[in-house]
């Protein structure tokens, strides 16, 4: 277990080594990005840089960059003119809102389909991988211009976006878990039938357990572990699809601002960005890990 | 059952009749309303303004000193007059008394002194203290509302300032207190007709009407408090999405119309669609005259030759968009008509321009050489930049270009800094760009002069550059406007060495019930929501 935590750490100092280094290798630049647009003179040019304290050695900035990170303190943003860690605090929320409604959507769905479908017949299975083929292979940003257009735009049942509460956060929801339920759909079934032609499974059908029973107290459990490690991609999904969701939606979330900073090459915000994605990921897999034990004791030794 | 149908009937009836005496208390009854915005404010206090695309919240919140008109002038706003001295050194300003901030503060000459003095605060807005107020000396309040502002030099464009965003009155207790005095927030507070209580990053900004206003600019179509008594703008970065807002109801006004969208709009008789030219320059290309092929004002000409403008704006923009024929947008008071019809569209003259030129020969391609380079041109653009289908338009004036002349026009849209490096490395031979300044002049300040800060076409006439200075320095509109003009014939027809192709508009569409939408007459961008109201 404390393994586990150094090799976090040191994920996360790779991560905030690495985004830094992008800063460095990145064309342009930094005082170029302050200037802008906007008017650009060696006075103003001079003040950016004492400003930001750019003079001083790179390996003086990175070290102060970790030193400030230890402390919490994740730098100003270039554009907002504001602390990053402030930025980002009004921000969590509402990406954690979201991307939750859609992982609970995607698991909800694919759980509920696996579970009807495995080894039923040709056309329910068909009809089931169909629709998660297309789920999985249409882009999310289709997926929401189409989810909106019939349901907000026509029918009106929902918001394209607003503080309108659960309302306004079904269709994000559905666009950004459809995909994930495509392929978590996938795997279950795939893991579901193989499970239910296991010796075990016949012995149990032996022994008069119903069908029913049988998949869910046992092969269940033995498709649940590909499924469990799919999570982890699921959240660079998730992490990766809010971007689109939150500005086709706009909503208020991490992906719009790492957009507007990406484009806008505000560095300290996309770094934050990266980092929090790091931290998100590093621990999400170690909760993984402590899952696979509960699921499976065989690992546990 | 149905003898009582004729006494419902008429109770029904009598409510009707009782419910029709009311109509007036019904208009007068506050309004709500909601405006999808394209753009997100990089900040709220109106003195850090740089986005254009912002404009339209500045003056919900905040009033300037002055207003500016579309022919140049000045009106009055919170400054009720003011004079200039005959050197052109000392500005007198009389304010008005019955003003105040939204925080219960009086505005008055000293909290004007701190506003302009909060400028020279170091790191508060270097590119505002190092240009528009460059010959800003001091103020000194004479009277409680009398104000007097000495230069170091006459400059012209003063009064362009105290006209602008930057010009927005802050309460001089908030510009201590702020949070975050930078990005601004509830608690930087204007003396606007709104006033700001939530802001939503990536979702929406909500004002509420200042029930004491009753200071609007001179000329405004209404005085007292706003008719809205809320307002609120949602972002919505998609154009599709906020069009399907719109016809839904979602929203009652969209700013930001594509033109693939203006045609659905202007057929929903429901639908409302309002379009403005923008103040400034027009969208040209720029020649990087600083090495071949562009160095050849020969060459320069036949690109100009070689493009359709108008088949090409056709095609992109659906007859939405309106050609340009001079670097100054024809919206600005100083716009050359005199230039109109002097260049483009003569193919036979693009082809003998170039051959004269020395580029006779044709490779595989089609594409003309001359001592075997092939005749290539670059544009490089930074994304975040491109914007109003500027990379179609790119691709369009490619076809034409290679088509007609057999130039080889290559368009590279890249990251802001691979943009700026190329800009550095002198790599590129066409760069595009329009600015949006109110005051055409202080656009041309900034790109045509020999060192101005973004020349990138690495043209110098000494005589432009005197022309331009001339102009700076004199408030006379009339003079002004003949040294522009001067300027403009030397930089488009002498050496042609800007390609003007369209005049950038600002669209609005809306619900038909919604009133009072307008455009700031010196920006061309929308204006606030002041006037706004709903109602027939």
């Amino acid at each position: 277990m404390i393994r586990r935590l150094g090799t976090g750490l040191a994920v996360l100092w790779a991560a905030a080594t690495a985004s830094y280094v992008a800063l460095l290798l990145a064309p342009g630049d930094t005082v170029d990005i302050l200037v802008g647009d906007g008017p650009d003179t060696p006075e103003i040019r001079a003040r950016i840089v004492a400003e930001w304290g750019l003079d001083r050695p790179e390996i003086v900035q990175y070290v102060s960059y970790l030193w400030r990170l230890l402390h919490g303190d994740l730098g100003r943003s270039y554009q907002a003119q504001r602390g990053v860690g402030e930025i980002l605090a009004g921000q969590v929320g509402p990406t954690a809102q979201l991307t939750l409604a859609a992982a609970g959507t995607g698991v909800v769905l694919a759980g509920v389909i696996a579970l009807a479908t495995a080894g039923r017949g040709r056309w329910a299975r068909g009809a089931a991988s169909a629709a998660e083929l297309v789920a999985v292979s249409v882009p999310p940003f289709l997926i929401g211009i189409v989810l909106l257009s019939v349901f907000s735009f026509t029918l009106g049942w929902f918001p394209v976006s607003g503080a309108q509460g659960p309302r306004a956060l079904v269709l994000p929801a559905l666009a950004l878990g459809l995909p994930i339920a495509g392929v978590l759909g996938q795997v279950l079934r795939g893991g579901l039938e193989q499970a239910l032609e296991q010796p075990f499974a016949v012995t149990a059908r032996a022994r008069g357990l119903t069908e029913r029973a049988l998949v869910a107290r046992h092969a269940l459990r033995h498709a649940l572990i590909p499924a469990v490690t799919l999570a982890g991609w699921f959240t660079g999904t998730l992490l990766g699809g809010a971007v689109i969701t939150e500005i086709l939606f706009g909503r208020p979330g991490l992906g719009q601002v790492a957009m507007q900073a990406v484009t806008g090459r505000d560095m300290p915000v996309v770094m934050a960005v990266v980092l929090l994605s790091a931290v998100v990921y590093v621990t999400i897999s170690t909760l993984l890990d402590l899952a696979y034990r509960a699921i499976d004791p065989r690992i546990r030794t | 059952m149905r003898r009582l149908a004729p006494a419902a009937a008429s109770a029904v009836l009598l409510a009707v009749l009782a419910g029709c005496g009311a109509p007036a208390a019904e208009q007068a009854a506050p309004a709500t309303l909601t405006w999808a915005v394209e753009t997100q404010p990089i900040t709220l206090n109106p003195q850090q303004w740089s986005q254009n695309k912002a404009r339209l919240l500045v003056f919900n919140q905040f009033d300037a000193l002055l207003a500016k008109d579309e022919d140049g002038s000045y009106r009055p706003w919170l400054a009720k007059s003011w004079t200039v001295s005959d050197d052109g050194l000392t500005y007198t300003l009389d304010l008005r008394e019955d003003v105040t901030f939204h925080d219960g503060a009086t505005f008055d000459a000293a909290s004007v002194k701190a506003n302009l003095d909060q400028f020279l605060v170091p790191g508060y807005n270097a590119a505002v203290a190092a240009i528009q107020l460059r010959s800003f000396k001091k103020a000194e309040v004479v009277a409680p509302h009398r104000l007097r502002i000495t230069l170091k030099e006459p400059d012209a464009l003063f009064l362009d300032f105290l006209a602008s965003p930057y010009a927005g009155q802050i309460s001089p207790k908030s510009l201590k207190s702020a949070k975050d005095l930078k990005f601004g927030g509830p608690d930087l507070v204007g003396t606007g007709p709104f006033i700001l209580d939530r802001y939503v990053q990536g979702q929406e900004i909500h004002y509420r009407r200042n029930p004491a206003y009753r200071w609007p600019p001179a000329g405004a179509a209404h005085r007292g408090p706003a008719h809205l008594a809320e307002i609120t703008y949602r972002f919505l970065p998609e154009a599709a999405v906020r069009v399907g807002a719109l016809t839904s109801g979602q929203v009652q006004v969209i700013e930001g119309v594509p033109a693939t969208e203006v045609a659905l709009i202007e057929k929903d008789p429901s639908l409302a669609l309002h379009t403005s030219l923008n103040s400034g320059t027009s969208y040209s290309y720029y020649f990087n005259t600083s090495h071949p092929p562009f160095d050849d004002e020969r060459v320069r000409q036949a690109f100009r030759e070689a493009v359709d403008v108008d088949a090409v704006l056709r095609s992109v923009y659906r007859g939405t968009a309106t050609r340009a024929w001079s670097v100054v947008g024809r919206r600005s008071p100083f716009y050359d008509a005199s230039l109109e019809g002097s260049f483009g569209g003569d193919v036979a003259k693009a082809n003998a321009l170039l051959d004269a030129a020395g580029w006779t020969g044709r490779d595989a391609e089609g594409y003309r050489v001359k001592d075997g380079e092939r005749l290539t041109v670059r544009e490089v653009a930074s994304a975040p930049f491109v914007r109003d289908r500027r990379d179609v338009l790119a691709q369009a004036i490619q076809a034409q270009v290679k088509q007609n002349a057999g130039i080889d026009f290559q368009v590279r849209i890249v990251d802001q800094g691979s943009a700026q490096k190329a800009l550095e490395e002198d790599a590129y031979e066409l760069f595009g760009n329009s600015r949006g300044d109110a005051d055409a002049g202080a656009a041309l300040n900034l790109i045509l002069p020999a060192k101005a800060a973004i020349n990138r076409t690495h043209f110098a006439d000494p005589r432009v550059d005197k022309w331009l200075a001339a102009a700076s320095a004199t408030s006379d509109q009339a003079a002004r406007k003949k040294l522009y003009a001067q300027v403009q014939r030397a930089a488009v027809a002498e050496h042609a060495v800007v390609f003007p192709i369209y005049v950038p508009a600002d669209q609005i569409a809306a619900s038909g019930n919604v009133q009072g939408l307008g455009f700031e007459p010196a920006s061309g961008t929308p204006a606030s929501a002041y006037d706004v109201r709903i109602g027939t």
